[in-house]
């Protein structure tokens, strides 16, 4: 059959709306293979109406309630429930305040329409190796809280994506929450990207870099999470190392950005993504610095 | 220029209000008793032999009415003219491209209809495919279309002047080869039809269709039904772009799974199939050669064009023959030589596009223009003053120029822009390009030609226009209602536009070339002076006075000098009704008859009036370590003769320029080497949105078209003819780079950088 047809209408499942999160677990492991969780549903009809995924049973998160909060104290930091909306987080005063480079990353996502509907839990599922929400959470080195039926357990983003549009998450595991460790003073962030053709359209490469600098200059700690430049969002570990303990400069961030470049493996148009990893991580740093002063 | 009171005035357009709260009825939300679904299933190869198609399994699924494939039709092939009918309703076969519809479902509902087309099963025997001119013009190439000798389905060659001397006597001669790429059309609304076939065989087609007189031909003539049993309706239609002129696959299966079912059918196809397999813009190689004098006056042109353009000939001849026509146009260019090829591919159909071929033309010569005027140090803004078209001038071609505000929308873009500050002072990597452009205000083809109006007074003194036009959405209701009221002393609001039903008027030829304005707009010019020619005799005989002492104008018929001596339009119009039970219907018909049908072997002739034109000047922000541009303003002008409506006429160049700025930035089908298009969703082929359009600034120099209606002339279409000329040149203002291939990619951009840091 034509690849062209291949956005067709919804095939034919079971709709299940589960109350709680351990039915929904239930459900989960009963239907092994065949069931797959709804959230915002941004990824994953497209993904049945491209016959990607035939699941026999949808199972939705949305009738369990109090999974998409907002929370923070100086504790615990930010906790996220999995179904809060690309739209509440980035309009989220307490986002935009303490950790901005996830607001822009959640306010570039497609258009309102999508963003009301997509949620962050959900963008880091779907795996997707350009979402834009992982960069930012890289750099914020968030946990994933998993529960399941044998209980819960916290797992590093950094090792939650496995592969483009696959996860380490075990049938019967549902994500339920993102964990963000609270920030030290003098702490900044930022998320850059460029889109692929137009200004609304999937990222072609981001950047999110979290940076602390000391009142002398020096970089106390530095995380740079990047998007859509290998089959998962990754960490550039050997920049950050660059800039490490070391006096922050326009030359040592030039070469912060072009290490991060160098740790870059993308598939279509490498070239011009690695150059731009460069350029985006370059100027993030710079921002970032400039505002630490 | 005249004293107008509803022409010229910024109206709000008649069916903004449905539109803007979601309630217009598009034919994809039509729906009647016992409607059936259609689907159709597409060929997977981009060129094979179909050996066998089994439905039997597809007919047996509960639910299904009917199947049908090629074979069902009785064996006439469809093109613009008949000499150039080269594509079965449904593939007959052979597939000739990835997307060719082979087999149509009739089903109670779209997922039985889908689940049919599965059961569908297709023995192919898969061919080489020819994906590109130069492999199709190859000697021994193997055909596309089997029954031909070769692959060029279509050639010219014009020549106007002594080009050879010409060049001779030329002080500065410069050639470069530019190239650009296949796009999709992309509208808003999909190709989407309702068809109903009634006991006594009469069809209804209620279509998404841009000029459904042409689907009416084709429909009859590929049916084989006469034309009094096809009953064209148009709901509202969400935007056209030249996609949607003739009958395709899935009006005739629509229309035949009715017939054979006895049930309306209803046909939407998704956008994925749309921007894969429906019309798309040639892919284009065009030399052009340009010979000047040392301040800049054009001498000379020549110029080879190579389009690529898919498995079917569409309106290719009329396609070249516009890229030769328009190197006359807007500039005096005294001498021109050209050839072109059309040539058959394997890949979906390429026809017309919003501003046509012409598109193409204006960018190598605009980009050619700006490259010769930096060789010999003339100015840009300069140099296309010097060689604008004027008043009465005649092209080398034929063409005549009977009003031409050129030269001041040239002035003008360049003064708002700020063009002589910007070269005193410059902003890096910011820059500022400009581009003109024409087209004509309508043009003949073969068939029909002429439009016709009526105009229905009603009782209460408003009135029901009926056109042969079709709103597309470009605003042709709104300022033809606007011509009614002016011509009747009436309000925008006391008029009202009828259903286009080809039961009740005979339809346009078709919406193209900006006709309506002009054509359209004459014929209900005509019908609504028919109709106040009627109240006027009335109103003499009651005011004692001669009918030319007459004048209509708000609501009232007075006596010109004289306005105490007045009755009320609506005093006038019942004397008529009441009194002499005489109902009143105006009738108008217009035509240019004085011009000449294009002639595609030479070139020659008048073949319009109302020659439009277009300056446009873009200032661009280029980012130098990302090659991305932003377009930072758009400075568009028009002489469009007498605006009928402001605002609606600002749309159309805002949309124009938009929309070509996509094939300047954006868009490019990208096929695999089987011939797939890969970017077949709006995920994947981007066009410009919201967020790309740039701060518009409008112009309209006002002329007075002595043929059109209040002097009006077309100009929808044309208003994106200069866009990629002149975002082309606005890049190279900002950064030097020239680009010569389409789109403009940040990669060809950092290229061009790179290649000027290394001294090249």
């Amino acid at each position: 059959m034509s690849v062209i047809l291949n956005l067709r209408r919804l095939p034919e499942f079971t709709y299940l709306a589960p109350k709680t999160l351990s039915e929904a677990s239930n459900l989960l492991q009963k239907y092994q293979g065949k069931a797959k969780l709804l959230a915002g549903g941004t990824d994953l009809l497209v993904r049945m109406k491209e016959r990607w995924v035939v699941p026999e049973y949808v199972i939705s998160l949305n009738k369990i309630g109090d999974l998409d909060y907002i929370r923070h104290d100086e504790k615990e930091g930010l906790r996220l429930g999995a179904l809060a909306t690309h739209q509440t987080v980035a309009n989220s005063s307490l986002i935009k305040e303490k950790y901005r480079l996830l607001a822009e990353a959640c306010g570039k996502i497609a258009h309102p329409q999508v963003r009301n509907r997509g949620t962050v839990g959900g963008n880091l599922c779907n795996a997707c190796p350009s979402a834009d929400t992982a960069p930012p959470l890289l750099a914020l080195e968030a946990q994933l809280k998993l529960v399941s039926s044998n209980g819960e357990k916290l797992v590093p983003l950094s090792e939650f994506m496995s592969g483009p549009f696959t996860t380490i998450l075990k049938e019967g595991e549902i994500l339920t929450e993102i964990q963000v460790p609270d920030l030290p003073p003098r702490a900044a962030g930022k998320y850059l990207w460029l889109s692929k053709i137009t200004e609304i359209d999937e990222t072609l490469v981001g950047a999110a870099v979290l940076m602390t600098v000391s009142s002398d200059g020096i970089c106390q700690q530095v995380r740079i999470g990047l998007g859509s430049v290998d089959q998962t969002p990754i960490r550039a570990a050997k920049a950050e190392a660059l800039l490490q303990g070391h006096k922050v400069s326009p030359k040592l961030i030039n070469e912060a950005a072009r290490q991060a470049a160098g740790e870059t493996k993308p598939r279509s148009r490498p070239e011009y993504r690695r150059e731009m990893t460069e350029v985006l991580v370059r100027r993030s740093l710079t921002q970032v610095v400039k505002e630490l002063d | 220029m005249g004293d107008y009171a509803v022409v010229g005035k910024r109206v709000p357009r008649i069916d903004a209000v449905p539109k803007v709260t979601g309630k217009a009825t598009y034919a994809g939300d039509l729906v009647l008793p016992g409607m059936l679904h259609g689907k159709l299933l597409r060929s997977p190869y981009a060129h094979a032999e179909i050996v066998h198609i089994d439905t039997r399994r597809a007919e047996k699924l509960p639910g299904v009415r009917a199947v049908i494939t090629g074979k069902d039709f009785p064996g006439r092939n469809i093109g613009f003219m008949k000499k150039y009918s080269d594509r079965p309703p449904l593939a007959l076969g052979k597939v000739r491209y990835v997307g060719e519809a082979v087999a149509a479902v009739a089903a109670e509902d779209e997922d039985t209809a889908e689940q049919a087309l599965e059961l569908i099963s297709v023995e192919y025997k898969e061919l080489p495919a020819v994906l590109t001119a130069e492999e199709a013009m190859r000697e021994g190439a193997i055909l596309v279309n089997e029954g031909k000798s070769r692959n060029i389905a279509a050639e010219t060659k014009f020549l106007f002047g002594d080009v050879e001397k010409a060049f001779q006597e030329s002080d500065y001669v410069r050639e470069e080869t530019f190239r650009t790429q296949r796009i999709s059309i992309g509208f808003i609304e999909p190709h989407a039809v309702l068809a109903s076939v009634d006991a006594s065989g009469k069809v209804t087609f209620q279509g998404s269709k841009q000029s459904p007189y042409i689907t009416m031909r084709h429909l009859a003539y590929g049916l084989d039904i006469p034309l009094n049993k096809i009953r064209m309706i148009n709901p509202y239609i969400g935007g056209a772009f030249s996609g949607k002129h003739d009958a395709h696959d899935l009006d005739f299966a629509a229309v035949m799974l009715s017939q054979k079912t006895g049930r309306p059918v209803r046909i939407v196809v998704s956008q994925s199939e749309i921007i894969g397999s429906y019309r798309q813009r040639h892919s284009k190689e065009m030399w052009l050669k340009l010979g000047v004098k040392k301040d800049g006056t054009l001498v000379a042109a020549d110029c080879r064009v190579i389009a690529e353009g898919g498995a079917y000939l569409g309106v290719g001849p009329l396609n070249i023959y516009l890229i030769g026509v328009f190197l006359n146009l807007p500039y005096r260019l005294p001498n021109i030589r050209y050839e072109a090829y059309r040539v058959y591919t394997n890949k979906p159909i390429c026809g017309a596009v919003r501003g046509q071929s012409i598109v193409v033309c204006r960018y190598g010569f605009e980009s050619l223009l700006d490259m010769v005027a930096g060789d010999i140090g003339v100015d840009r803004v300069d140099i296309r003053l010097k060689n604008a078209i004027r008043n009465g001038d005649r092209t080398a071609n034929g063409m005549q120029v009977d009003t031409s505000g050129l030269t001041e929308c040239i002035e003008r873009v360049a003064e708002k822009v700020g063009w002589e500050e910007s070269r005193k002072k410059k902003t890096p990597y910011r820059g500022i390009g400009f581009a003109c452009g024409s087209l004509p205000s309508g043009s003949r083809l073969g068939g029909h030609f002429g439009a016709l109006a009526s105009v229905n007074i009603l009782e209460d003194g408003t009135a029901v226009l009926h056109h042969g036009g079709t709103e597309l959405g470009q605003g042709i209701d709104t300022i033809m209602a606007q011509m009614v009221a002016e011509v009747l002393g009436l309000r925008a609001e006391d008029v009202q536009v009828g259903i286009e039903d080809s039961d009740m008027v005979t339809l346009d030829p078709g919406m193209f070339a900006d006709r309506a304005t002009f054509w359209t707009g004459n014929a209900v010019k005509a019908a609504a002076e028919d109709a106040r020619r009627q109240l006027a005799e009335v109103a003499a005989e009651a005011l004692q006075v001669p009918v030319e002492e007459l004048e209509f104008r708000d609501r009232q018929v007075c006596v010109r000098n004289n306005p105490e001596k007045s009755l009320a339009f609506l005093s006038v119009l019942r004397g008529a009704m009441y009194g002499l039970g005489m109902p009143i219907i105006g009738r108008g018909t217009w035509a240019a008859r004085d011009i000449e049908l294009p002639d595609f072997s030479t070139g020659i002739g008048n073949f319009a009036h109302g020659y439009e034109f277009i300056a446009q000047a873009v200032e661009v922000e280029v980012d130098p370590e990302t090659g991305r541009v932003k377009v930072l303003r758009a400075v568009l002008s028009d002489d469009a003769g007498q605006p009928i409506n402001p605002m609606l006429l600002d749309g159309q160049q805002e949309g124009g320029f938009v929309f070509t700025k996509g094939q300047a930035l954006y868009e490019e089908c990208i096929f695999d080497e089987r011939g797939q298009q890969v970017n077949y969703s709006f995920m994947d082929y981007k066009m410009p949105g919201v967020m790309e359009a740039p701060e518009f600034e409008n112009i309209h120099v006002i002329t007075n078209d002595p043929y059109g209606p209040f002097g009006a002339k077309g100009a929808g279409e044309a208003s994106g003819i200069p866009a990629l000329g002149a975002i082309a040149n606005a890049v190279h203002d900002a950064t030097g780079v020239r680009i010569k291939e389409l789109p403009i990619t940040p990669e060809k951009i950092l290229e061009g950088l790179r290649v000027q840091k290394g001294g090249k």
